[in-house]
């Protein structure tokens, strides 16, 4: 099974706390993380963080899929930061799309992974997440088939570092449970390596 | 006593429920509200339907519009969904744009239509790259107790059921559209997508949250599906799900969808 090819650069931009330029086969994007920044007053939370997800799509005004994908990148960071640290402030994740292949949700959020390591705030666990495809033929791969019209169905998990638990998952298509479970397991087993080349990417800078 | 001890201390009051296996309103953690489905309220809608959930309530009005068909969609129509959370539904809603919620809800159901195919919109074209229909879906939630995708799927699917297309005579050459509104005809609606949404709360999972048990659960699932096969898994985030538990859900989520299908299919029967 061909692997798909993650390229990072790490602190990218120089006003975020933490920034990286990331991209997972064709789907490229950037992200930049300010944190832990003064809130806004109706959002301000007395015993935790308050997370901020922004998505900006590569053209046009952001619409309602945007929407989804923020509540998504914010729902996953809630989750994953040590938001219990930092009362009554906010850190502010924005995502802006380059380049999208079919795996934007998931290279949206590992990026946003990298650029949280890269910012140094205080996380409970790392984060990978894994998109796969069913394609026509009903095999499910890793490398999105270049004929959009092939691909049935695609699958999103994003796990833990500690003990690799789901934390989220999104399906575009419909499919049979059992292929549910096989995506699931091939994803687990991807997210291995993606963990290696975070922890990789992280030593080298 | 009971009622300052839920203001005071929500999370301590959940919590001493769950320990004895029963939610606050009595239910067991696989037991849904039941489900009330009306169709035909809206008399100036193509097609309409009222849907309740326990006590969320969805109102959805299909109306039909003539368009033309996208470029790179040339023999496809539209079918437009957009759910609506305004004040009157919850007290955290004000009047303005709409809130992250209400959009987020839109793409959602957008999604689930999309993905289970029950609308071929090839059938809506009249005329490629000239005419199609376009049809603008809207749901009004006027109460919001929870659950607020499986009111909306159940209410937008009863409503695409009842809708009654009148048939468009169309000239290409001298572009002249004749509606012929007595003669009406059904849409070619393939299956029934039904959502089941369930809220963890520290290691237990409950199905058909209410609105309180939302807003205090660490993470929420929406798990939609089209006679067997899944057509939608939803977890945006939050705590963190065993496989047993993920696959646990899905089957429970089947069982609710046979229901679900069958309470659609008899409304229906009631409106012929």
């Amino acid at each position: 099974m061909d692997e798909v090819k993650l390229r990072c650069e790490l602190g990218v931009l120089t006003r975020p706390d933490g920034s990286v330029l990331f991209s997972e086969g064709e789907t490229t994007v950037v992200a930049g993380i300010y944190g832990p920044v003064e809130s806004k007053i109706n959002k301000t939370l007395v015993e935790k963080a308050c997370v901020e997800a922004y998505f900006r799509p590569k053209s046009g005004l952001p619409g309602v899929k945007d929407r989804l994908n923020e509540s998504m990148i914010r729902n996953v960071c809630e989750a994953v930061i040590a938001v219990a640290l930092f009362p009554r402030t906010a850190v502010v994740v924005v995502v802006q799309e380059m380049q999208n292949n079919g795996q934007l949700i998931s290279c949206a959020l590992n990026a946003t992974c990298l650029a949280l390591l890269n910012s140094g705030i205080d996380m409970k666990c790392m984060y990978a997440a894994v998109t796969c495809f069913l394609d026509r033929s009903d095999s499910i791969v890793l490398i999105p088939p270049a004929d959009e019209r092939e691909i049935k169905g695609s699958f999103m998990f994003v796990f833990d570092s500690v003990e690799k638990t789901i934390l989220a998952s999104h399906t575009e298509g419909s499919f049979s449970i059992d292929q549910y479970k096989d995506a699931l397991s091939l994803c687990r087993e991807e997210s291995t390596n993606i963990f290696n080349f975070f922890k990789k990417a992280l030593t080298i800078k | 006593m009971s009622e300052q001890y839920k203001i005071l201390h929500p999370v301590k009051y959940y919590r001493d429920y769950l320990a004895h296996n029963i939610r606050p309103d009595g239910r067991e953690f696989d037991k849904y509200r039941p489900i009330v489905v009306n169709l035909g309220s809206i008399s100036t809608a193509d097609g309409s339907a009222i849907a309740k959930v326990g006590r969320t309530t969805v109102v959805c009005g299909i109306k039909a519009e003539l368009c033309q068909p996208k470029a790179e969609a040339a023999n496809e129509g539209f079918l437009i969904p957009n759910v609506e959370l305004p004040p009157l539904c919850s007290s955290k809603f004000r009047p303005g744009p709409p809130t992250e919620q209400a959009q987020v809800a839109t793409q959602l159901v957008a999604d689930i239509l999309k993905n289970s195919e029950c609308l071929d919109l090839k059938s809506l074209c009249i005329f490629p790259d000239k005419l199609a229909w376009c049809l603008f879906a809207d749901l009004i939630c006027l109460d919001l107790d929870g659950s607020l995708i499986d009111a909306c799927m159940i209410a937008l699917m009863a409503a695409l059921k009842s809708v009654r297309l009148p048939v468009i005579d169309y000239d290409p050459a001298l572009d002249n559209k004749q509606a012929n509104l007595e003669h009406r005809k059904p849409l070619n609606i393939t299956n029934i997508p039904s959502s089941t949404t369930f809220a963890k709360f520290d290691d237990k999972i409950v199905m058909d949250p209410t609105v309180d048990e939302e807003d205090l659960s660490t993470a929420l699932i929406t798990i939609a599906l089209r006679k067997n096969e899944l057509c939608f898994v939803h977890k945006p985030g939050g705590a963190s799900v065993t496989d047993e538990q993920l696959l646990k859900c899905i089957d429970e989520s089947q069982k609710r969808a046979i229901v679900i299908e069958g309470i659609v299919e008899t409304a229906l029967r009631s409106l012929q």
